[in-house]
């Protein structure tokens, strides 16, 4: 079978057809593809990331999907690097469009060395360095149907990037064996159909060449998946939640690894119940967990400050996406935090934790499910979109830092000695003991009215203001117990960078950028982010003389809670923000950093 | 040694308030069937009758309004060896909590959960309420049939109907219910007719409506359909039915949480250290790539 490749534009760097132009060597690159849903674009992304992998880099993939079950344009996009990365980088090199829509949104982000690969049976690109196939058509005849074509592209692009054939080979074998059978044999013939069309063109072979990596022994994981695990490790053992995007997963893992080990999760009729059950569960002794993002966290609200008053421990995941309202369900926004830290009528303590990668998530879960036992409060692990479902390469999670401390939980041989068992026992770091009902010889009241040591009633002033320092205090006592932000650059930088979440990634990378470009900066991670943890904060932002602070949303509400926190940092604090529902690319911050000038 | 525990406090019902009908018939039940009381955990809503837990020497969880039953299900599923009822009054159940009354029925946890109807909302003085009759305060819309609802979800659950004034049958009623729990079969839901002396007063009416479901021709609790039907012949004629409604022919162990768990302690009692764990634990992160 012979193809010509459709060529709608002079292939740059090119005198005669003759010419072998030498690949671009790549150390950090990016693949873009774009179709409409079942086009498998998702399938050519984790085709390239299996490859990748065996070559040692690191990768980072994400997806831009809509919130429909089936059609309209999709696409996926694989970062992999040399050096470790947890951004989506700023330019696409490859692009693969299998409809006109994935032209149009890869546009502005293709490199200008980028290479436009297109299936040409039914539309033609415009961009230059523009190669389309058939691929519909090229594996329609052969194999019968043409849902074959996204492996067909894959081996188109495994010969633009001149990956070795076995390997090559191998990722189809590795990713379809399972399947076996036919689905094997014709992806394999997919495989060879769009190598040989490639190596058939003039000038697509070896465009690219790929650096290999020496990341080994790593695994591709989500935040999702990094909270599940974190959270079945920590003693974890009851959940109830309601699907929503992007926290759903989270849900999902646990339905597979809780029952096994004798726990339990449940999909509720809404977030009212699904933060409700997780209450009566964690009163009845059990670690007990919800995830949500901003629409369901908005009903789990209620019960959130009725677990505050109640002093009963419960881990919230929130997930953030667009909002407000349903917002825009599948994309990446920060804009829960100002709802978090505040949330609720009336007063309560509650901790936010804040991870910026999975093995952060892992680490953090368990640290979360420590603290909210600790402290017998409502635990907050804050994610976003990016961290909860895109790709990463991840050192494996271990069971080394793992500890189950149940605080102040008694066990029945501790209860048995007590003269009086008060469950709301005003206690020297406000933490009352108490047992799990259930105990004998013991009872007790727990309640959301205002109450005393015992858990009746109480509308007695003096009682009020005990109950309330006694709770309203942990905040503070906590402190030292509290998970410690992270600092990135050299101590001596003028210029500080503040994030939180999956920002960390885009910041790192921009650190690097801009010490390239001979400006060092210092970055600090904040991981726990409410309370303020001023401690850390105060000398960060008194070494600098500008900090910069990085965030998706609006109004700017982690710079907002620094300010209201240490108001005489104030002049030194810079925003730089995005709120259109995409992740930054490193350059935007670099490029912040320049707009927003000296103080 | 045994710890002091919280001591009930005195109840804060008007004299005369059918709720005082139902606090005895718990307390009676409890001790007919020998449960101690560190066992049972009584999860009242919000309302004059949600504070129902604050007068027994119990496990009480004073819980949000309309949220009780599914704050009574988590307690039950972590710890399926606890005696859980969930008791309240109609504006809780079958107001704010709607949406957890229906689902409670299909998710079938072996919990009691136990609704003080008295038709307005007492506490917050003498609204109408979903079960409040036309012209009451001038309310506009009909009375919701708690009754006939939970009749027409198909599901293994025990239904009864009681009335404050006849706390003997009560009495009998939450035992049966309470055993129906322990024995792992289900749902129990006991509505009690638990008049408001202040703002409802309905005792004499209500004596005269009453007909106990036994005494009907054709009275068959098992046969869900037969049941509605006599129910909804006796409401359109004005009568209150009160007594079994439903209570499944089979004897399985249909609890959610032995559905779930088994014989298995539950999430409460399971040993969450990392040493019972480990191998498991190490099972579950090197299967990931």
């Amino acid at each position: 079978m012979t193809t010509s490749a459709t060529r709608t534009a002079p292939m740059s760097g090119e005198a005669t057809p003759e010419a072998r132009p030498r690949p671009l060597e790549l150390a950090d690159l990016s693949v873009m593809i774009g179709g409409q849903g079942g086009d498998g674009t998702l399938t050519v992304s984790d085709l390239l990331g299996r490859y990748f992998r065996s070559r040692g880099l690191y990768v980072y993939t994400s997806r831009n999907v809509l919130s429909r079950i089936r059609g309209g344009h999709a696409d996926a996009s694989i970062r992999a690097s040399r050096d470790p990365i947890a951004a989506v980088k700023a330019q696409v090199d490859v692009l693969v469009a299998f409809d006109q829509q994935a032209i149009d949104l890869g546009r502005s982000e293709l490199a200008p060395h980028g290479l436009v690969l297109y299936d040409s049976t039914s539309f033609r690109s415009d961009l230059p360095n523009s190669v389309g196939f058939p691929f519909a058509t090229l594996v329609g005849g052969p194999l019968g149907q043409p849902i074959y074509k996204n492996t067909a592209a894959y081996g188109a692009l495994s010969v633009i990037f001149g990956f070795d054939a076995t390997y090559a080979r191998a990722v189809i074998e590795e990713r379809f064996r399972r399947r076996g059978g036919e689905a094997l044999e014709k992806n394999l013939k997919a495989l060879e159909i769009g190598r040989k069309t490639a190596l058939a063109a003039t000038g697509v072979a070896n465009r690219f060449s790929v650096v290999d990596g020496d990341a080994h022994d790593l695994i591709l994981t989500t935040g999702n998946q990094a909270v599940a695990l974190g959270f079945v490790v920590g003693g974890g053992r009851f959940f109830a939640g309601y699907p929503i995007t992007p926290a759903t997963e989270i849900m999902e893992y646990l339905q597979r690894y809780l029952p096994p080990l004798g726990g339990v999760a449940r999909q509720a009729e809404d977030e009212l119940a699904a933060i409700n059950m997780v209450i009566g569960a964690s009163y009845a002794g059990a670690r007990a967990m919800t995830s949500t993002s901003g629409p369901g966290l908005d009903l789990m609200t209620e019960g959130i400050g009725h677990a505050g008053i109640a002093e009963i421990p419960v881990l919230i995941a929130d997930s953030q996406r667009v909002g407000p309202s349903t917002g825009e369900p599948t994309r990446h926004e920060q804009s829960d935090l100002s709802h978090l830290a505040h949330m609720g009528h009336g007063e309560f303590p509650r901790f936010i934790l804040a991870p910026a990668d999975p093995v952060d998530a892992y680490d953090l879960t368990v640290q979360a499910l420590n603290l909210m036992e600790r402290w017998r409060l409502p635990v907050i692990l804050l994610l976003d979109q990016a961290l909860s479902q895109n790709t990463a390469t991840s050192r494996r999670f271990d069971l080394s830092g793992v500890v189950v401390d149940r605080g102040p939980r008694l066990p029945a041989e501790k209860v048995a000695s007590l003269d009086e068992y008060k469950i709301y026992g005003v206690t020297e770091d406000g933490v009352s003991t108490w047992a799990f009902p259930g105990t004998p010889g013991v009872w007790s009241e727990v309640t959301g009215n205002e109450h005393d040591e015992w858990g009746h009633v109480s509308v007695d002033p003096v009682n009020r203001r005990r109950m309330m320092r006694k709770r309203m205090e942990k905040m503070v006592r906590a402190r030292d117990e509290l998970p410690v932000g992270r600092l990135f650059g050299p101590a001596d930088a003028r210029v500080g960078l503040v994030g939180f979440g999956s920002t960390s990634g885009p910041i790192l990378e921009a650190q690097r950028l801009l010490e390239a470009r001979g400006l060092p900066t210092r970055y600090y991670q904040a991981r726990t982010v409410y309370p303020v943890p001023a401690h850390e904060l105060d000398p960060f932002l008194a070494s600098v003389d500008t900090a910069y602070v990085v965030e998706h949303n609006y109004t700017g509400q982690l710079a907002r809670l620094i300010r209201e926190t240490l108001p005489w940092h104030h002049a030194k604090l810079r925003s730089i923000l995005k709120y259109d529902g995409s992740t930054f690319r490193a350059p935007e911050i670099v490029a912040g950093i320049q707009e927003a000038g000296p103080p | 040694m045994t710890a002091r525990s919280a001591k009930p406090v005195q109840p804060i019902w008007c004299p005369g308030c059918g709720d005082f009908g139902v606090l005895a018939a718990v307390k009676r039940a409890a001790a007919n069937l020998k449960i101690p009381m560190h066992e049972m955990v009584l999860v009242g809503g919000i309302g004059c009758s949600g504070s129902i837990h604050n007068f027994l020497e119990i496990n009480g969880v004073h819980s949000l309004h309309g949220r009780l039953l599914a704050q009574a299900i988590g307690v039950k599923l972590a710890n399926p060896e606890l005696t859980v009822v969930a008791a309240g009054g109609d504006g809780d159940g079958y107001a704010i909590g709607m949406g957890h009354f229906l689902h409670a029925f299909k998710k079938n946890a072996s919990i009691l959960y136990l609704v003080m109807n008295n038709e307005t909302y007492g506490l917050t003085k003498g609204q109408p309420s979903p079960t409040s009759e036309i012209g009451f305060e001038g309310n506009i819309e009909p009375p919701f049939h708690a009754i006939l609802t939970a009749l027409s979800i198909p599901a293994p659950n025990f239904i009864a109907r009681t009335f404050s004034g006849d706390p003997k049958g009560m009495t009998a009623i939450l035992e049966e219910a309470l055993r129906f729990n322990r024995e792992g079969r289900g749902y129990a839901f006991v509505e009690d007719l638990s008049p408001c002396v202040t703002y409802n007063d309905t005792y004499k009416i209500w004596r005269e409506k009453v007909v106990d479901v036994q005494t009907l021709p054709g009275y068959d609790p098992t046969d869900r359909r037969k049941m509605f039907t006599l129910c909804l012949d006796q409401i359109d004629q004005g009568r209150l039915p009160v007594g079994v409604l439903h209570r499944p022919a089979a004897v399985e162990r249909e609890g959610l949480e032995v559905k779930l768990l088994g014989n298995r302690p539950g999430p409460g009692r399971a040993a969450i250290d990392l040493a019972s764990n480990r191998t498991q634990y190490e099972k579950l992160l090197s299967a990931l790539a």
